[in-house]
C-alpha cells in the first residue's frame, strides 16, 4: 500500500521520461526522408520485382513500395499528411489529376530531367489530359479500360456484345460490378454521357437518378458489389460469378495465366484510363523520384514486364515486341472495341461525384 | 564500459559487474528507491499509453466530427460545425444500414450464445479438470491466426467450388452449386465463427465456477436434468452470459472486413457506409467520425441497458 504523497515533480519527470521514450522514433530521422530512398505509393504488381531488384542494385536507392487499391484512400492519405509527405511518387489515373492538382498534392513534372522521355508513346504523352493549367503532370505507365469480363466455358462472344447479359436475367445471381464504375457505364448504355461533359446541374442529376434506379430494379440480380480486381479474379475462378464489370488489368492477367477468361468493349461502349506516376509536392526524396520514373522509360522490356505482372497495357514504345502473342492478345482489344472506347475526363468531376458518391449509397442501402 | 574480459570471462558475470557499479546503484537507488517511486515508474508508461493509445484516437475522431472538412486542403481552416452529425439524422439511406446493423448483430449475437453454450457447459461440465487447459487450447487454434485468414477460410468452405458444394455434388445431393457466398448467410457464418471465442470465455469462466454439490442437492431432491439447468445451472451462468454477449454485439457492430469479403449486395453493414466515407477523395472525414461516434453511442447505450436488464450494471468482466 502506497502510504506517502507522490510529488508534483516526480509526477512531471516520469510523465517527461515516458513521453520522450514514446516520442523517441518521431525524434530519430525518420527513415522515409533517409537519402538512399525513394517511398512509392502504387497498386499491387505496378512495379516488377525484377526491376526494383535491378534499380536498387545499380543506384543503391531502396524502393520503399506501400500498396494502394484506391485512389480516393490515396488522396485522403496524402491530404491526412497536410504537406509534409511520406511519399514520393503517387499512383494517379489522368482523369483524377484534377484533385490531386488544386489540393497542391503533387507537383509538376520537370521533363528535362527524364532523359528517357521520348520513350513514352506520343498517343499517351502527348495527350491533352496529361496538360492542366498549362503544365504536364505524371508520367503514363499503363493503361487500362471498364471491361465486361466472362467464362468463356459458359457465355459466348456473342452473348458478351452488349452489357444486356449483366443485367438480364439469363446469368442472374452470376454477376459483379464495382458500383462507382458501373454508375458511368450504365449513364452510356442508358444513352447518356458518363462524362457528364457540358451538362449542368439538371441533366447531371437526371442521369445519375436514371443510372441509379436501373440498378436498384437489378439489385436482386447481381451476385457481389466489389472494389479490388483480385476479388473479381477470385470470383471468377471459384465460379460464384460467370459474368461480370472489371477493369482490363486483372482479367488480362488471369488470361495470360491460362484462364477459361475473356473481356470485351460492348458495342454500348465503355472508358478507358491511363494510370500515372506522378510526382508528390514537396516530397522528401524528390531526386530519387526522377532517377526511378528515368529508370523506369529505360528499356521497353521494363514495360512489358509491368504488363506481365499487372495485366495493364503498358504506354512505352515497343514494349509490345517482349510480349507473347499470348500475352498480347490478353491485354489488346480489336479495332471494333476500340472504336466503343472513350477516356474519363475530369471536366465535370465536381458535379458527377457529389451526385454519383450518395446515389452509390443508395443502392447499397436498397 | 568495462573491457570485455572483465564481466564475460571468468567468474565475473556481466549482471554482477552491474549490480556493483556505482552508476547503476545511484540511478537505481534514484528511480527505484522508493517504493512510491517504483509505482510512479510502473504506472506512468501503462497510463500514458492507454490515453495515447486508446483514449487519443476517440476523442481525435470526435473532434474531427465537428470539423467542416477534414483532411483539408493547404491554407484552408476548420471551422466547428454539427452538419456532419446532422447528416445522419437528415439522410434516411443510411438508415437502413445502421438499423440493419444493429439488428443483424443482436441476431448473430444470440445464435453465438445458443451455438457456444454447449460448448462451453461440455468443456466446464464434462471434461475432467485435468484436462480442460488442453481442450480449451484445441478450441483456441483457430483464432491464432488472423481475421482476414479466418474470413477467408470460410470462403474456401462456402464458396461455389468450395468444400460443401463439392461434398454436396459427391454425395448426389445437388447437380448445381448452391450459392451460399455473398449472403446474409455466409456473413452470419462467418462472423459467428469470427466472434466465438469471445463468447466462449466468460461462459466457460462462469460455467467453471459453479459448484457441483448445488446440482447434486438439487438431484437429491428431485430435480431432474431440465429443471436443474433452468434453475441453478442457468441463472448462476448469467454472468457469462451477461458479458459474452456485450463483447460478441460491440465487436459484431464494428466488423468492416468480413462483411466487405462476404457479404451480398443486400447485406450492407453500417461500417461500410462509414468507410465509404473515409475512401471517397474528398473532405468527409467529419462525416465518417460523426456516424462513428452515433454507432459507438448506440453500441454502448444497448449494452448498458443489456446489462441493465440482467442485473449486471457495473460488475463482471467489463
Amino acid at each position: 500500500m502506497l502510504n506517502s504523497k507522490i510529488s508534483r515533480r516526480q509526477i512531471l519527470k516520469t510523465g517527461v521520461a515516458a513521453t520522450t521514450a514514446l516520442a523517441a522514433p518521431a525524434i530519430f530521422s525518420p527513415a522515409y526522408a533517409a537519402s538512399g530512398t525513394v517511398n512509392v505509393w502504387t497498386y499491387a504488381n505496378f512495379l516488377p520485382d525484377s526491376f526494383k531488384e535491378e534499380f536498387q542494385k545499380d543506384t543503391g536507392i531502396q524502393i520503399r513500395e506501400r500498396l494502394v487499391d484506391d485512389q480516393g484512400k490515396e488522396f485522403n492519405l496524402l491530404a491526412a499528411e497536410a504537406g509534409q509527405p511520406t511519399a514520393d511518387i503517387v499512383t494517379i489515373a489522368g482523369h483524377r489529376f484534377r484533385q490531386f492538382i488544386d489540393s497542391e498534392l503533387i507537383a509538376p513534372l520537370d521533363i528535362g530531367r527524364l532523359s528517357n522521355w521520348s520513350r513514352v508513346n506520343k498517343v499517351y504523352s502527348e495527350a491533352d489530359w496529361t496538360i492542366v493549367d498549362g503544365k504536364k503532370w505524371g508520367v503514363p505507365i499503363l493503361a487500362g479500360a471498364e471491361v465486361m469480363a466472362y467464362n468463356t466455358d459458359i457465355v459466348t462472344p456473342e452473348e458478351a456484345r452488349s452489357w444486356d447479359i449483366l443485367f438480364g436475367e439469363k446469368y442472374a445471381g452470376q454477376t459483379a460490378y464495382i458500383l462507382q464504375d458501373i454508375m458511368s457505364i450504365v449513364m452510356l448504355y442508358l444513352g447518356y454521357d458518363g462524362n457528364m461533359i457540358g451538362y449542368d446541374e439538371a441533366k447531371a442529376a437526371e442521369a445519375v437518378a436514371a443510372a441509379k434506379a436501373f440498378l436498384i430494379e437489378r439489385k436482386p440480380r447481381v451476385r457481389k458489389y466489389y472494389d479490388a480486381g483480385a476479388e473479381f479474379q477470385q470470383m471468377l475462378i471459384n465460379q460464384d460469378i460467370v459474368v461480370g464489370h472489371a477493369w482490363s488489368g486483372p482479367v488480362s492477367k488471369l488470361i495470360m495465366d491460362g484462364f477459361p477468361a475473356a473481356m470485351t468493349i460492348p458495342k454500348e461502349g465503355s472508358y478507358g484510363f491511363v494510370y500515372n506516376y506522378n510526382v508528390v509536392n514537396n516530397g522528401p526524396n524528390a531526386d530519387n523520384a526522377y532517377i526511378l520514373l528515368d529508370a523506369l522509360l529505360a528499356h521497353p522490356e521494363i514495360g512489358a514486364n509491368m504488363t506481365k505482372a499487372s495485366g495493364f497495357i503498358s504506354t512505352f514504345e515497343g514494349s509490345a515486341e517482349f510480349l507473347s502473342d499470348i500475352e498480347k492478345a490478353a491485354a489488346s482489344f480489336t479495332q471494333e472495341e476500340l472504336d466503343a472506347l472513350q477516356f474519363f475526363r475530369a471536366d465535370n468531376n465536381k458535379l458527377k461525384y457529389d451526385l454519383v458518391d450518395p446515389a452509390v449509397e443508395e443502392i447499397k442501402a436498397a | 564500459m568495462p573491457p570485455q574480459e572483465e564481466y564475460s570471462t571468468g567468474s565475473r558475470s556481466f549482471w554482477s559487474w552491474l549490480a556493483t557499479s556505482k552508476v547503476y546503484q545511484s540511478v537505481s537507488a534514484s528511480l527505484l528507491g522508493t517504493k512510491k517511486r517504483r509505482l510512479v515508474l510502473l504506472a506512468a508508461v501503462p497510463i500514458i499509453w492507454a490515453i495515447v493509445a486508446n483514449l487519443g484516437p476517440l476523442f481525435k475522431m470526435l473532434d474531427i466530427s465537428f470539423y467542416d472538412a477534414y483532411p483539408l486542403s493547404k491554407g484552408r481552416e476548420a471551422t466547428y460545425t454539427i452538419a456532419a452529425w446532422r447528416e445522419f439524422f437528415v439522410t434516411p439511406v443510411y438508415y437502413i444500414p445502421f438499423f440493419r446493423t444493429l439488428i443483424f448483430s443482436g441476431i448473430l449475437t444470440f445464435a453465438t450464445l445458443v451455438l457456444v453454450y454447449p460448448v462451453a457447459y461440455f468443456l466446464a461440465r464434462h471434461v475432467p479438470k485435468s484436462r480442460q487447459m488442453l481442450f480449451l487450447l484445441l478450441v483456441l487454434i483457430p483464432f491464432w491466426v488472423g481475421e482476414i485468414i479466418r474470413t477467408y477460410a470460410i470462403m474456401i468452405l462456402l464458396g461455389n467450388n468450395g468444400a460443401i458444394n463439392i461434398a454436396l455434388k459427391f454425395l448426389g445431393i445437388i447437380d448445381r452449386p448452391i450459392p451460399f457466398m455473398y449472403t446474409s448467410f455466409s456473413l452470419g457464418i462467418g462472423i459467428v465463427y469470427l466472434v466465438s471465442l469471445y463468447m466462449l470465455l466468460p461462459l466457460y469462466s462462469a460455467l467453471e465456477k459453479i459448484p457441483t454439490n448445488m446440482n447434486e442437492a438439487a438431484a437429491d431432491l428431485g430435480a431432474g436434468p431440465w429443471r436443474r439447468f433452468w434453475r441453478i445451472t442457468l441463472p448462476l451462468s448469467k454472468d457469462g452470459i451477461a458479458s459474452g454477449c456485450v463483447l460478441v454485439f460491440l465487436i459484431a457492430t464494428g466488423f468492416y472486413a468480413t462483411p466487405v469479403i462476404l457479404g451480398g449486395p443486400s447485406s450492407t453493414m453500417f461500417a461500410e457506409s462509414i468507410a465509404n466515407t473515409f475512401n471517397v477523395a474528398a473532405d468527409r472525414w467529419p462525416t465518417g467520425a460523426a456516424f462513428s461516434s452515433i454507432m459507438l453511442i448506440t453500441t454502448l447505450t444497448l449494452a448498458a441497458v443489456f446489462l441493465k436488464i440482467m442485473g449486471r450494471r457495473g460488475k463482471g468482466y467489463l
